[in-house]
């Protein structure tokens, strides 16, 4: 569902609103209704997140169409939010209780997203890595017929790219960067006029000690639904804006390597089951929850649809390399397999090669999104009168 | 390769005729002076024709004797290196060359081996494989001859050209509202950065000799389709580099949390780092990268850019996001300098990374820049805003003691005579602010007749800015109870503001009609500090009824008391108060004594008759050393003074 469609509407019933806010007297109930048709939206979208099927390998759950759907989504939900929050007849009232404590929350969470965004960024270079080793991979197995030649290329890029997504996992746990060397040289004997082959892998763009698990736990900091009255107004859009925004940043790094991401798992939602739109999330939450739980004990370097295609159908795959150099030749119906795997693999990385950039420029308007809705609320703030300086 | 298949002869007659083509070609092959293209041409058709050979011979049964001959021969070729633990690109020239004839070779028979349909002939086949795999074991090699050239030519040290960034300005403004004496501002105002622009230096990344080494493995890797291994090893040593040439700038790796809780302090000097490393990444490393990029994979299509793309996107990421967070941070008005440079810096490489980045992979790195300058700019004139409101709204509690230079005016004017520095970046930036601002300044400047440099944008902003200086400093001196210190005041910090302008670059912006006014200003004040202070005084001297000669005894008497307790009143109060100019001092000295000791002189002359020594508590020289002890700063009181005098 593309993004635009949302935002027409969105717009439209905005201008027209402003229309009418001079006109009408009963804002109360027009804001009733925003707020209303907010939470609609919300559990619509995250609805259609949850129903994504299984088997159909392109909107499969985290896959990379999936993302896209999900940011998009999250841009939508965002624009309505901040419509609800600065169009409102009365802008003083993001400088009174409790929005005077609830949006400079809101707007460290915001930050805290960036930088999650930021990392998420540099976590699809590796992506974009594993891409690429997996491509020769597809060059050595594509070509007919597949001799010893061909299979040894192919347990090479197979090598490099296990490895690449075992390092990086582990780096992502260790947040230690060492010299990265393939420990094996070709001759299994390292001599020091040799270089050992090496290959990429995240390199930190932040401090060391910085930990993507860590940042999305603190932006649950603080996050409690609203309660009694406080329900009926415009805290409930903050929280409902700020589950989504923790969600996406969560489910973005289980996804995507990203560095450290111990304890991932145990972050735990503050959205209780019986509000209507955080069921879907919750839902979402648990299923995601589940496999990052099943594959961090095996480690990971995300759970990227994708990525683990790739992993499995490279273990196949060097299974496959392995029996041919232990046997010299192969059968026919091995060949045959082989080559049905090697073309999945194919297809596997003509899904990333369409889809990582625009995922990666996506995540880059998600961020200018944060930022310029960020700047928007510290502007009102400001032209509130508020003198006390925010937060951040 | 079709033609290649038809044209192999059916029977033994032509069987001799390939065998003449196949002499004559390995004869023209001996031929020493044969260029490289046309030697290649013979040794894929001296390959043809032994297969032809070989084919018609498997037909007899003899298999693919030449060519498994020549199979062995450059398996013994590359085997060989297999178990040697020298690299090849090290052993020497000789070497070299052999090697890479002997991949040729193989890519060659593969070539040929294709070329000719599987006939379900095992023995092909098997040659086939055979060398392939002699194949793969050749490029496997040769990834890691590149590597390991790569990382051994990596060039470590720093181009001794590059400036360190200490050795840049340094001095920041660290507080928002602080005096500072003029001596630091002086040097803060020394854009150093201007100077040691380092230009496009394109360096050697790797040294030239060795990139025609680098060339010949890409070649062949690119001729076997081996390309992406080569760009994947390529890219893997040099983007290691790059980020190692970052780490040497010392770019603190900051999340956007990290800038935005950043004291100034930290901050500016990292707002300086980032603009360092912003010129040496773009215009040396990275364009030294690119012609690398080019040197090596020109020839291969459009892998140079995407690798290039690849070494240097998370360096650029890096870059892109403390600017962001820059950009995005409250933007107090002691950083609007470092926000120029960095939007100056930004502006000045924004066209060389249009280039640096210009296919259409590279359009995400283009569009991220130009964004984050609009951000920056927005940055700038939000800091110049937030410095004229906190000019306008800086609120003392106090009167600022001794009726001196305000820190107010010192940080204004020290700070905004930077500007002119900035000024075609400021006026390109404030120019839409422009009109509100032109209006604000209702002075002859800014209308039609005023000269170009007076009604830019900037000079506008600027006289709005001394504007609300000069309102504030008004409201200042209502602090004060005595009205001739609020003169004091107002003429000190006016006399500073003209002194200020004169004597720097922001005096074309000001103009001369400004300076006239504002001379005009202060010595309105210095006229009526004297009328306040000293007329009351001077009036007690004067003559109850002209025309008579002289006065009473008792008349004088009371006179001369008046008059000194007046006078120690004031010089009591006085002497506490300060004028820092001493040519200002001087001359409001002078004109004192002229009107204080004109007049008293008169008065005792009018009445040599009483004129003794006690009554007169102050002679006329006592007045006039007297005067010289006010607005020194150091309270004294006469009575010290008279007791020092007559001792």
């Amino acid at each position: 569902m593309p993004a635009t469609d949302y935002q027409a509407s969105f717009l439209g019933r905005i201008s027209i609103r402003r229309n009418q806010v001079i006109a009408m007297d009963g804002n109360h109930e027009q804001e009733l209704q925003d707020l209303e048709l907010f939470s609609k939206h919300v559990s619509e979208r995250f609805a259609e997140l949850l129903s994504s099927p299984d088997d159909v390998p392109f909107d499969a759950l985290l896959s990379i169409s999936w993302l896209r759907k999900l940011l998009d989504f999250f841009l939508c939900c965002e624009a309505e939010f901040k419509g609800i929050l600065m169009m409102g007849n009365d802008p003083s009232q993001i400088s009174k209780p409790p929005l005077d404590r609830l949006i400079p929350e809101f707007l460290d969470r915001s930050v805290k997203a960036l930088d999650v965004c930021n990392a998420v960024t540099n976590g699809l270079e590796s992506v974009r890595h594993y891409q690429k080793l997996a491509e020769i991979v597809v060059s050595a197995l594509e070509q007919k017929p597949i001799g010893d030649g061909q299979s040894r290329r192919a347990k090479k890029a197979l090598t490099s790219l296990i490895s690449a997504m075992n390092v990086d996992d582990k780096e992502c746990s260790a947040a230690k960067a060492t010299e990265r060397s393939w420990s094996f040289s070709r001759r299994g004997v390292s001599s020091k006029d040799r270089v050992p082959e090496h290959f990429r892998s995240v390199s930190n763009q932040v401090a060391k000690n910085w930990s993507a698990a860590k940042q999305i736990q603190a932006m649950t900091n603080n996050l409690v639904p609203p309660r009694g009255a406080e329900g009926s107004g415009l805290a409930s859009p903050v929280y409902t804006m700020s589950v989504i925004m923790v969600f996406v940043m969560w489910a973005l790094v289980a996804a995507i390597p990203c560095q450290e991401r111990n304890g991932l798992s145990a972050i735990h939602f503050p959205a209780p089951k019986q509000l209507n739109w955080a069921q879907s999330i919750i839902g979402l939450h648990e299923k995601i929850g589940e496999e990052w739980k099943k594959k961090e004990k095996k480690g990971t370097a995300g759970l990227l649809d994708e990525m683990q295609k790739m992993e499995k159908l490279g273990n196949i795959l060097m299974d496959f390399t392995d029996s041919f150099q232990f046997h010299g030749d192969i059968t026919d119906q091995k060949a045959e397999e082989a080559a049905a795997h090697a073309a999945e693999l194919a297809e596997t990385c003509r899904r990333m090669e369409e889809g990582l950039l625009p995922l990666q420029m996506q995540i880059r308007e998600v961020f200018h999104r944060i930022v310029k809705t960020r700047t928007e609320l510290l502007n009102a703030l400001d032209q509130v009168g508020k003198s006390s300086p925010p937060l951040l | 390769m079709d033609e290649c298949q038809s044209a192999i002869p059916a029977h033994d007659g032509d069987l001799h005729v390939v065998a003449a083509a196949h002499h004559i070609v390995k004869a023209l092959g001996t031929t020493k002076n044969l260029s490289d293209d046309l030697r290649k041409i013979l040794i894929d058709l001296d390959a043809h024709l032994s297969l032809i050979t070989s084919n018609i011979d498997s037909k007899g049964g003899k298999g693919f004797v030449e060519v498994e001959e020549r199979l062995k021969r450059v398996e013994r070729k590359i085997v060989i290196w297999e178990s040697d633990r020298i690299m090849i690109w090290d052993s020497g020239p000789k070497e070299v060359s052999d090697y890479l004839e002997a991949v040729d070779e193989v890519q060659t028979l593969i070539d040929s081996l294709r070329g000719l349909s599987m006939n379900e002939n095992q023995k092909q086949k098997e040659l086939l494989h055979r060398a392939s795999s002699l194949l793969q074991m050749a490029m496997s090699r040769l990834e890691e001859e590149l590597i390991h050239m790569l990382v051994k030519h990596k060039q470590q040290s720093e181009p001794t050209y590059m400036p360190s960034p200490s050795s840049q300005r340094n001095v920041v403004y660290n507080e928002s509202v602080v005096s500072l004496d003029n001596e630091s501002a002086k040097e803060a105002s020394s854009k150093s950065s201007r100077s040691d622009e380092c230009g496009e230096y394109i360096v050697d990344l790797v040294p030239e000799h060795v990139i025609p080494d680098i060339k010949s493995i890409a070649k062949v890797m690119f001729a076997s389709d081996y390309g992406q291994e080569f760009c994947e090893a390529f890219i893997g040593v040099r983007k290691e580099a790059l980020e190692q040439h970052f780490d040497i700038l010392e770019n603190g790796k900051l999340s956007i949390e990290d800038v935005l809780k950043m004291e100034w302090c930290s901050l500016s000097t990292e707002m300086n780092k980032w603009i360092w490393s912003m010129k040496i990444i773009f215009r040396v490393y990275l364009m030294s990268e690119k012609r690398l990029c080019d040197q090596v994979l020109g020839e291969f299509g459009s892998v140079n850019s995407f690798c290039f793309l690849e070494i240097a996107k998370t360096t650029i990421l890096c870059l892109l996001n403390f600017g962001e967070a820059i950009a995005m941070g409250p933007q107090e008005p002691e950083k609007l300098l470092r926000l120029l440079d960095m939007y100056e810096t930004l502006a000045d490489l924004v066209l060389d990374i249009d280039a640096l980045f210009s296919e259409d992979g590279g359009s995400f790195v283009r569009l991220e820049f130009h964004k984050l300058l609009e951000g920056l700019a927005d940055s700038v004139k939000a800091a110049f805003n937030t410095f004229r409101v906190a000019v306008s709204s800086n609120v003392s509690l106090y009167p600022f003691p001794g009726g001196g230079v305000h820190p107010l005016s010192k940080y204004v004017m020290n700070y905004i005579s930077m500007f002119p520095d900035y000024s075609s970046t400021l006026n390109l930036l404030l120019e839409d602010q422009h009109s509100d601002v032109a209006s604000l300044v209702s002075e002859p400047q800014c209308g039609p007749t005023a000269s170009l440099s007076t009604s830019c944008p900037m000079a506008c902003h600027l006289r709005s800015i001394t504007s609300s200086l000069e309102s504030n400093l008004h409201k200042k001196s209502k602090l004060y109870k005595d009205e001739a210190l609020q003169h004091i005041f107002l003429m000190n910090n006016l006399h500073y503001m003209v002194q200020k302008v004169k004597g720097s670059e922001l005096r074309p912006f000001f103009g001369d009609e400004w300076i006239r006014k504002h001379n005009a200003k202060f010595q309105q004040h210095e006229m009526n500090y004297e009328r306040v202070t000293w007329s009351s005084v001077v009036l007690l001297l004067k003559d109850d009824n002209p025309g008579s000669s002289s006065l009473s005894k008792s008349a004088f008497k009371e006179k001369c008391k008046g008059f000194s307790i007046a006078f120690e009143e004031v010089y009591k109060n006085q002497t506490s108060w300060c004028i820092p100019d001493p040519q200002l001092r001087e001359d409001l000295r002078i004109s004192t004594s002229l009107k204080v000791v004109h007049a008293y002189r008169t008065f005792l002359g009018r009445n040599p008759a009483h004129v003794d020594d006690k009554c007169i508590k102050h002679t006329v020289e006592d007045v006039e050393k007297l005067l010289l002890d006010l607005f020194e700063g150091s309270p004294r009181s006469l009575r010290n003074s008279r007791r020092m005098m007559k001792t």
